[in-house]
């Protein structure tokens, strides 16, 4: 009865203290409380260039207002040959359930390295973004509680970066945010990735502005964004910050760099 | 599933409401009138809950009339709105509000201006060229944004409120029993025929 | 107790595959109507609770859902345009999504719904009619195309797919056929379609003026001007306006433009759109 007053949806049951499980059966089969999720905050960024991406994520770890640890990362290599990963091509972060994350990363893994072996070549991006899609839809009913994004580069050499929804909607950007401060980072890239809003002064008034002309944005400076855009995120979200682990993608192998964020 | 549609010309305003009196499943009257005329230029819609509209229109009627008589000129209808606003601002903080969605459209004989104001319950105002109510939002602001212009005449805003009488006739799912239309200008108000036996059907 | 023993008792044999070692042993496998399950009694309660946003609006998963989709025949074929806007709550999670899906180069299909959904069942579409080319010799009609998709959903109804989505095809048996189709199991052939929150609008638009006799240029227009109208006055549609148009030999893109240089365009050279002001005040 007093299943009615559940504050957790999921747990239809009896709960006044705090994390009770129902402790009385109702009247024929009870189902107990299956909620398999969490959420490790942290969040995660890609932007591709003319001929490179660079894929980064923060490496803190929190529950609720807890942090677990300061450095579980959230970017990893896929389908290198070895465990070491050298000779990988394509980089995969999630954000989300650091389980999920995990098993989706080992999963996608495996595969791209089962397709090397067989087909003696590295998995391009296309196959790859394709193949990431059908694995989290697989899960439809049962979800990875996870957002994705893959990067690598494309058949010309190009920079891509694919970002996924949890059921495995996706779709190839120029740039996107996920996880917990998205909505504080991917404003910022719209304005200084795709200079969305920005005009050329004195071009006209109001609506008849000119828009600022579109260039590719060098590694260099691409660099600088991602770090403005996590610093200023660890600023204003709890649960960002500790580390930025970053993945530039080129055409000579992935380089890795670790940067400090503040860890208050 | 009440409609209630307001659209200003380049001489005039008019206002258009359903004529159909809905209780539950059941239709009680098939010519029922929404509006009310508060003075010789200024004609008030009104939809919502039953009891609550006419209590509520037929108060404001009696006050606007009230002071015509005392002072021997009309409110104008943007004091009109704003009298309204504030009592129906009052009401919603009292311990019975009145439930009602309102539209006012007025001639203004001076200026020569016509005026349109849109309310809903929660007294929020607004004047707009053209405005509605209820379901008949979704369907023909629409229209309206991309058929009216603040110059039209006469004849040229009925044909846009006859596309809008007919998007509603093709796709609102319950009959509402045509349209009354009433038209406010430097005449006063008057009542237009309107021909609603045409079936629409859907393309 | 029965279950319990039958499920722990079964021979090595018989043995499921888990999706892991499925993996392994096909590494590129088809799209497929395998999918894990969560081990509860009730999956699609339990899927609800964990997803669905408006039964639950702080639920942790939220998928990306799609909104103005439009589609009509005329006599030079079928308009299919929609919006482009992704919203996760009041979250815009994209402004670029690609609403019209290629299943293949003579059939579109409309996205509005569940993102994923219409992704990978209108991906699995194309398979099926490219089986059907290959085992009967000449294409699939829409009308076959589109029951493939109708019975399919059909099977998963009450297990929370969501999708409204639309068939638009030209075949020479057929002619224009256009078919919508939604997850509730519903099919219906049909003239003119509108689908997603900002449907009523664009409704009121196309309707106004639209005729099987149109011009390829008016019907083009029309369609632009109707997810136009939609993007104005629904919250949840945006972005760019994706256009395309189906001809017997295939269909032809005509481009994915900003809605914003085009409404103002539509407002200072037309005079439409009265209610906003241009003035800056």
């Amino acid at each position: 009865m007093s299943a009615m007053f559940s504050q957790n949806p999921l747990m239809n049951g009896p709960n006044y203290s705090f994390n009770q499980a129902p402790s009385t059966a109702a009247a024929g089969n009870k189902e107990h409380g299956f909620y398999p999720y969490t959420d490790n905050g942290g969040s995660t960024l890609a932007i591709s260039g003319s001929d490179f991406t660079i894929v980064a994520g923060d490496t803190r770890s929190t529950s609720g207002y807890n942090i677990n640890t300061r450095y579980s990362p959230k970017v990893f290599k896929i389908g290198g040959t070895t465990s070491s990963q050298d000779d990988a091509t394509l980089v995969l972060s999630v954000v989300g359930f650091a389980a999920d994350g995990e098993a989706l990363k080992e999963r996608l893994d495996a595969i791209v390295k089962m397709y090397r072996y067989q087909h003696g070549k590295p998995m391009s991006v296309k196959a790859c973004a394709q193949r990431l899609s059908t694995i989290l839809y697989g899960k439809r009913f049962f979800p990875y509680y996870v957002t994705a994004i893959l990067g690598g580069l494309d058949e010309e050499g190009n920079g891509a970066v694919y970002s996924y929804d949890p059921v495995g909607s996706y779709e190839r950007e120029q740039c996107r945010a996920a996880g917990a401060a998205a909505s504080l980072i991917m404003p910022f890239l719209d304005n200084q990735v795709n200079y969305k809003n920005q005009y050329i002064p004195g071009s006209g008034v109001g609506h008849a502005l000119v828009e600022r002309e579109k260039i590719p944005l060098g590694r260099t400076e691409v660099e600088d964004v991602v770090k403005d855009a996590f610093d200023s995120a660890v600023e204003r979200h709890i649960e960002v910050g500790d580390g930025l682990q970053m993945f530039v993608i080129t055409k000579s192998g992935i380089e890795e760099k670790y940067l400090p964020l503040k860890r208050d | 599933m009440e409609v209630l549609l307001g659209i200003t010309g380049k001489d005039f305003t008019l206002i258009a409401c359903s004529k159909a009196a809905m209780r539950g499943a059941t239709i009680l009257k098939a010519s029922d009138d929404k509006t009310r005329s508060l003075n010789k230029h200024t004609l008030m819609a009104f939809s919502g809950e039953a009891g609550d509209t006419i209590q509520f229109a037929e108060y404001i009627q009696a006050n606007a009339q009230l002071y015509s008589m005392r002072n021997g000129t009309d409110l104008s209808p943007s004091a009109l709105a704003h009298f309204i606003r504030g009592e129906l601002a009052s009401s919603l903080r009292s311990r019975k509000p009145y439930n009602v969605n309102l539209l006012l459209g007025g001639f203004d004989p001076i200026t020569g201006k016509p005026s349109l104001y849109w309310m809903d319950y929660l007294a929020a105002l607004t004047a707009a060229p053209y405005a509605a109510h209820g379901y008949a939002q979704y369907y023909c602001l629409s229209i309206l944004d991309k058929h009216h212009n603040p110059n039209i005449d006469f004849e040229q805003g009925m044909k846009v409120l006859r596309m809008c009488t007919d998007e509603l006739k093709r796709r609102l799912p319950i009959d509402f029993k045509g349209m009354l239309v009433k038209v406010i200008d430097k005449d006063g108000i008057r009542e237009v025929e309107y021909n609603d036996d045409a079936r629409i059907a859907c393309p | 107790m029965d279950t319990l023993v039958a499920r722990y008792s079964q021979p090595m044999f018989e043995k499921d595959y888990t999706e892991d070692q499925l993996d392994m042993y096909q590494p590129a496998p088809s799209l497929s109507l395998r999918f894990a399950m969560p081990p509860v009694a009730q999956p699609s309660a339990w899927l609800r609770a964990a997803t669905d946003d408006h039964a639950n609006p702080n639920c942790p998963i939220k998928i990306a859902h799609g909104t103005t989709t439009l589609a009509f025949r005329f006599q030079g074929g079928i308009i299919v345009a929609t919006d482009s806007r992704a919203t996760a709550g009041n979250w815009i999670a994209s402004q670029t999504v690609k609403k019209v899906i290629e299943i293949n180069n003579c059939l579109l299909g409309t996205m509005a719904g569940g993102a994923a959904d219409c992704q990978y069942w209108l991906a699995y579409l194309g398979m099926q009619c490219r089986l059907h080319e290959l085992r009967h010799k000449r294409r699939i009609s829409v009308a076959a195309a589109s029951k493939i998709l109708a019975n399919l959903v059909y099977s998963y109804k009450g297990m929370g797919l969501s999708m409204g989505t639309m068939c638009a095809g030209v075949t020479k048996e057929e002619g224009p056929a256009l078919y919508y189709i939604d997850s509730d199991g519903t099919r219906l052939a049909g003239n003119l379609f509108c689908v997603g929150s900002g449907q009523t609008f664009a409704y009121g638009v196309l309707d106004a003026e639209y005729s099987y006799d149109l011009s390829e240029e008016a019907a083009l227009e029309l369609g632009r001007r109707s997810i136009l109208a939609a993007t104005h006055r629904d919250a949840y549609s945006g972005g760019f306006i994706n256009l395309y148009h189906v001809k017997e030999d295939g269909w032809v893109k005509h481009g994915f433009n900003d809605t914003n240089p085009i409404f103002w365009k539509t407002k200072l050279e037309s005079g439409e759109f009265s209610n906003v002001t241009s003035e800056l005040v």
